[in-house]
């Protein structure tokens, strides 16, 4: 599964992450894996909009291998 | 009527954004332009060396369109122009030019205010200052809040 981040989420962790679908099944635990994996990016990635496939997704989306997960901290406006 | 939203990866010039601009709007009686630009000083008044402006390869320019066209639909002006930077920006360069024309000037005021009050925080960046205090995060201000809830 790729994984996209952006603003201080990708300064904090990375762009872009490649995992492995097994390790996690919602939207809901994806994000607590990052959490527990990179606990200083809590609370951005508490507030963070989450896409699969540029469709906005709720915590209770089920992921699939093959999916394209971003995470989009609030963002600064131009 | 026409509307433009254009996200920029090189350099904006604002003159030749105006002209175009101008070229557009003839038979209108007014032209409203912003142009925003990079400051050289933090809101600590640190200097600023550079501006970053990272974005989504969908979102963003879906976001400028987006604000473009409801900008033109609720005012009365017969043009929009919006174009936007992304990526590193020097200071003093430079970010956006927003212009707005009509038959009176009344609409054309009013539809930039709208444009750059939705632009300032809701265009779909992630901004952060690098300088003489390092890499410091953007985030939109109580003061751009308040002046996006505005218009409701």
């Amino acid at each position: 599964m790729k994984v996209l981040l952006y603003g201080r989420l990708a300064e904090a962790i990375d762009h872009k992450l490649e995992l492995d679908a097994p390790s996690c099944c919602s939207v809901a635990e994806l994000r607590a894996q990052l959490v527990a994996s990179h606990p200083a990016t809590a609370e951005p990635l508490k507030r963070s909009r989450v896409l699969v496939g540029n469709v906005v997704a709720d915590d209770g989306r089920i992921l699939q291998p093959e999916d394209r997960v971003e995470f989009l901290p609030p963002v600064s406006g131009g | 009527m026409s509307v433009v939203a254009r996200l920029e990866p090189g350099q904006l010039h604002p003159e030749r954004e105006l002209a175009a601009f101008a070229g557009q709007a003839r038979g209108d009686g007014a032209i409203v332009s912003f142009v925003g630009l990079a400051r050289p000083e933090s809101a600590s008044g640190g200097r600023v060396d550079t501006l970053v402006l990272e974005h989504h390869e969908v979102l963003t320019h879906r976001s400028l369109g987006e604000i473009a066209v409801a900008c033109a639909e609720r005012f009365d002006v017969s043009h929009v122009r919006v174009v936007h930077r992304c990526g590193t920006i020097p200071a003093g360069e430079a970010i956006v030019f927003a212009g707005t024309s009509s038959r009176h000037r009344r609409a054309a005021f009013d539809a930039a205010d709208y444009l750059m009050d939705r632009l300032k925080t809701e265009a779909v960046f992630w901004k952060r200052e690098v300088g003489a205090d390092g890499a410091n995060w953007i985030e939109a201000t109580a003061a751009d809040a308040a002046d996006r809830e505005r218009w409701g």
